[in-house]
């Protein structure tokens, strides 16, 4: 068996990663169903999108925090940190944009809002959410070439496994 | 609605610019140029170069920095500082194998 301690700090951003991935993407597809919604079970689709979204945006902001701890370390490592400079670029963005899908989410729950400005203020967040979507896809896609074609954080041990 | 699209896509290019910018890679060689960024955690330092090249790099445990021919600390190094680096490209890394503070 491979010998080391697994409990390295470039570990820490894989095991947190995946959370802001799942809840982001969920809570994206979530909010666009809403839309399609006439029925009054629509208001509950916006809380469960809105939920998942801050959840989604906190762990996302962990990610982020683990990631800049695992970059220094990283980067050494790996044969083009270009790679990992576009994923850093995407994966920041992607929490920005986020923030303010939350931030306008909490604005509609705070605020009373005519029927038209509240739609208005979702279909805001829902664009939000999109375009924080695809940054977040790209910065899965970066991220798993890091791994995968670079194996960045993957401990080395020797071939024999001794 | 025009008008919120083109707001929307200014503002998610302002956010991206925010984000960071991207960095270059050169050929192994020696390059003068200015500290856009230090970041001591991680030992690692942005150089503008003359020909607005954005070079990252991290310091390896063989790294040498120097001033005035003096070997210096880390904490030497500051924002705006005018340094000499020597580089070696591996892949698509730049190791410095050098760095020399100027001034």
């Amino acid at each position: 068996m491979p010998e080391g301690n697994f409990w390295r700090t470039e570990i820490w951003h894989p095991l947190s990663v995946h959370f802001p991935v799942a809840l982001l993407l969920i809570a994206t597809a979530t909010l666009l169903v809403s839309f399609f919604i006439k029925t009054e079970i629509r208001k509950q689709w916006q809380n469960a999108a809105g939920g998942l979204l801050m959840v989604g945006c906190l762990s996302a902001w962990l990610s982020v925090y683990t990631g800049n701890l695992a970059d220094g370390i990283v980067a050494r490592k790996i044969c083009d940190p270009t790679v990992l400079k576009d994923h850093q670029i995407a994966a920041l963005t992607m929490a920005y944009l986020f923030t303010i899908a939350s931030t306008l989410i909490v604005l509609s729950l705070f605020f009373q809002l005519k029927p038209k400005w509240k739609t208005g203020l979702y279909l805001l967040t829902l664009i939000f959410m999109l375009t924080g979507s695809g940054y977040l896809i790209y910065a899965g896609h970066t991220g798993a070439s890091l791994v995968y074609q670079q194996g960045a954080g993957v401990n080395n041990h020797s071939v024999d496994c001794n | 609605m025009k008008h919120l699209k083109l707001l929307m896509i200014a503002f998610t290019l302002f956010i991206v610019g925010a984000c960071g910018e991207k960095t270059d890679v050169v050929e192994s060689g020696t390059y003068q140029g200015t500290i856009s960024e230090v970041e001591a955690d991680k030992s690692e330092i942005y150089v503008k170069t003359a020909d607005d090249k954005l070079l990252e790099l991290y310091f390896t445990e063989t790294t040498t920095l120097t001033k005035d021919g003096a070997t210096v600390p880390f904490s030497e190094l500051a924002e705006g500082k005018k340094v000499e680096v020597e580089v070696k490209k591996e892949g698509n890394r730049l190791d410095p194998v050098s760095v020399k503070i100027l001034e």
